[in-house]
């Protein structure tokens, strides 16, 4: 009972010191405009203008109002000054900010023979994201402990080797995109199994089994590419697009449904080990068919899982091409279409991986036991 | 025929071969789930308010995902409950983070694409921008809240006399097995949809400091960490829902056979 206060109180200290910290932070990236070369300013006080009535050729309607904001500037050599920027909103407030009281943001000073004027440029967006890191991090390691770093680990490793692929594309202006992801994906599957499952017969056996599961789905994507000529493939609609769309379609596609066929080889194989290890006189056959019904159960929600990351993204911009008075297939083709094709073509991976998980687990751990 | 067709059929075939009916169910509901998505932007562009058809339909997105998948009863009905507190606690987190970071609509790399769209369209960009997050969480909590479910009714099955306590700590258990997986399903899924975005970033030489105060990059990291949030609260949740649902069965089971034995006497 003691015992059991005393582990309830170091839990509450916990509890606490996150708290603390999280608090720090918010404050800390509010007060971190020193650290920026481009002038903040603080607004101390803002005046609204009348809103005025605004109607485009499709019949919507929306309103835009002018506020002139009145604050300081927090760092650098214009530090301490007073300033007033003049600011317009709309109530869609798609491509503009309504900026209050206490807000700070990027503005950009002209220097005057009687004065300065200044420009607003866009908010400061730094504390909302160190906020909700923090809130992630905290939960995670307050509720899953250990393995919730291991877990917060593996992604911020992979996030480095992520930007580390980034920048090698960058340097070699994206001739290469498709290998160097293609390798990076080698790696990113490696280790994160490694820090997952640990080094041993059943790591090798699920990294065999993702790369597989990725690598058909991609060669299935290619063939169904090459059979139908790539009909209704709108590689124009891709957002961001710096380099040649294609290799870099089928890079993105392929980290995709890395993770998703990862996380389906790991769950199948762990239970079959599981099982095996709890009966050992169960046959390869029967050992085989248990890991198609484990996999055909998880299969669905996993390829839901890349269908709404893939297509949800295009909410807005879906939604903006429906209210400028196109259709709904052209709306579809130009923003939805590629996001789901992505889901498919992950999807066929997660299907192909099933088989694939059941066959080699079924295989090499009946050898396993023999020796 | 077209591509998407094309794949959409092999799709279809391979899940059936390796699935069977369960296969079959579950790309029905995929079908649906794109018919709802589709359905939620209709009619948010038809001025209906995006928030609450966000929820209702986020609610129809887990139920088809959870009841179309090949669970057991009590394993579905409690991922579902779970789920849809998730639901509405993530509303309650997204909301006041959105209007926090200022982060609606489209940012300066979008102007190539909004060349010749009028942006001026009266739907106000917050709620399309927390509605977007909210839908983008949907399928990653589902899934966890059907792992931590199906794994907790196997223990149920294997020990069926647990105490809802030592059950309660099975769910956190059962949920450190699956948090490393899923958080690399999330952490690959979202960057390989934003690959061209961080490209673009390391092309244009931005500053460190402009990228982490950019509109788009905040809004898309602040994605993931939605999805992260409440695939973490999903197991808490999904193992205190089902100590609740074991709990009442039991109490029920006992009413039951203290009423049968009264009726046979």
């Amino acid at each position: 009972m003691q015992d059991l206060r005393e582990k309830r109180r170091v839990t509450l200290v916990w509890w606490l010191i996150v708290l603390v910290i999280g608090g720090l932070l918010v404050w800390g990236t509010q007060h971190n405009a020193s650290l920026y070369r481009d002038p903040i300013m603080q607004v101390t006080r803002v005046q609204t203008g009348t809103a005025t009535h605004e109607e485009d050729d499709f019949h919507n309607v929306d309103r835009q109002t002018k506020q002139v904001l009145h604050g300081r500037i927090l760092n650098g050599k214009y530090r301490g000054q007073r300033l007033t920027v003049t600011n317009t909103y709309s109530l869609s407030g798609a491509m503009d900010q309504h900026y209050r009281k206490g807000s700070q943001l990027f503005v950009v000073v002209h220097q005057h023979q009687s004065g300065f004027t200044a420009t607003a440029k866009d908010a400061k967006r730094d504390t909302p994201l160190v906020f909700m890191l923090w809130l992630v991090v905290g939960l995670l390691l307050l509720i899953m402990q250990f393995s919730g770093f291991m877990a917060f680990l593996s992604v911020a490793v992979n996030g480095v080797l992520f930007l580390m692929a980034i920048i090698l594309n960058g340097s070699t202006q994206g001739a290469r995109v498709l290998w160097i992801f293609g390798s990076l994906a080698v790696v990113f599957a490696a280790l994160t199994l490694w820090l997952v499952i640990g080094a041993n017969r059943q790591m090798l056996i699920t990294l065999a089994t993702t790369l597989g599961g990725t690598a058909l789905s991609l060669i299935v994507a290619l063939l169904v590419f090459h059979v139908t000529h790539e009909k209704g493939m709108y590689y124009e609609s891709m957002q961001y697009v710096t380099q040649l769309p294609r290799p870099l379609f089928l890079a993105e596609t392929l980290l995709g449904s890395l993770g998703a066929v990862m996380d389906e080889s790991t769950d199948i194989i762990s239970s079959l080990f599981a099982l095996k290890r709890e009966r050992p006189e169960l046959s390869a056959g029967q050992v085989f068919k248990s890991g198609r019904q484990i996999g055909s159960t998880i299969m669905g929600p996993l390829i839901n899982v890349l269908f709404f990351i893939f297509v949800a993204d295009t909410f807005p911009m879906a939604m903006l091409y429906l209210k400028n008075g196109n259709s709904w297939g052209y709306t579809f083709s130009m923003n939805m279409s590629m996001g789901v094709v992505q889901s498919l073509i992950s999807g066929i991976g997660i299907v192909l991986a099933v088989p694939l998980a059941s066959y080699l687990a079924s295989r090499f751990m009946e050898k396993k036991v023999r020796a | 025929m077209s591509t998407i067709n094309v794949l959409g059929l092999v799709l279809l075939v391979l899940m059936v071969l390796v699935g069977g009916k369960a296969g079959l169910q579950s790309f029905l509901a995929l079908l649906l789930n794109f018919g709802l998505l589709f359905l939620a932007i209709v009619l948010v562009a038809f001025h209906f308010p995006p928030l609450p058809v966000t929820l209702v339909v986020g609610l129809l997105v887990l139920a088809l995902t959870i009841f179309m998948s090949s669970g057991d009863d009590l394993s579905s009905t409690v991922a579902f409950l779970a789920s849809a507190a998730v639901l509405v606690i993530l509303v309650l987190l997204i909301v006041p983070v959105e209007h926090w970071a200022l982060v609606q609509g489209f940012g300066p790399e979008d102007s190539e694409d909004l060349e010749g769209l009028s942006v001026l369209v009266g739907i106000n960009f917050i709620q399309v921008t927390t509605a977007t997050a909210i839908l983008s969480t949907l399928g990653a909590i589902a899934e966890a809240a059907m792992a931590i479910a199906a794994g907790l009714s196997e223990i149920l099955e294997q020990h069926p006399q647990v105490t809802p306590k030592a059950l309660l700590g099975d769910g956190i258990t059962v949920g450190k097995q699956i948090i490393g997986t899923t958080f690399n399903t999330l952490f690959f899924g979202f960057f390989g949809g934003f690959l061209a975005l961080f490209i673009w970033f390391t092309g244009v030489h931005y500053s460190f400091g402009e990228i982490l105060n950019d509109k788009i990059f905040v809004s898309e990291i602040l994605m993931i960490l939605f999805a992260m949030v409440s695939v973490i609260l999903t197991v808490p949740i999904t193992a205190w829902v089902m100590t609740r649902a074991v709990a009442n069965q039991r109490r029920r089971a006992a009413k039951g056979v203290t009423k049968h034995d009264t009726t046979e006497k």
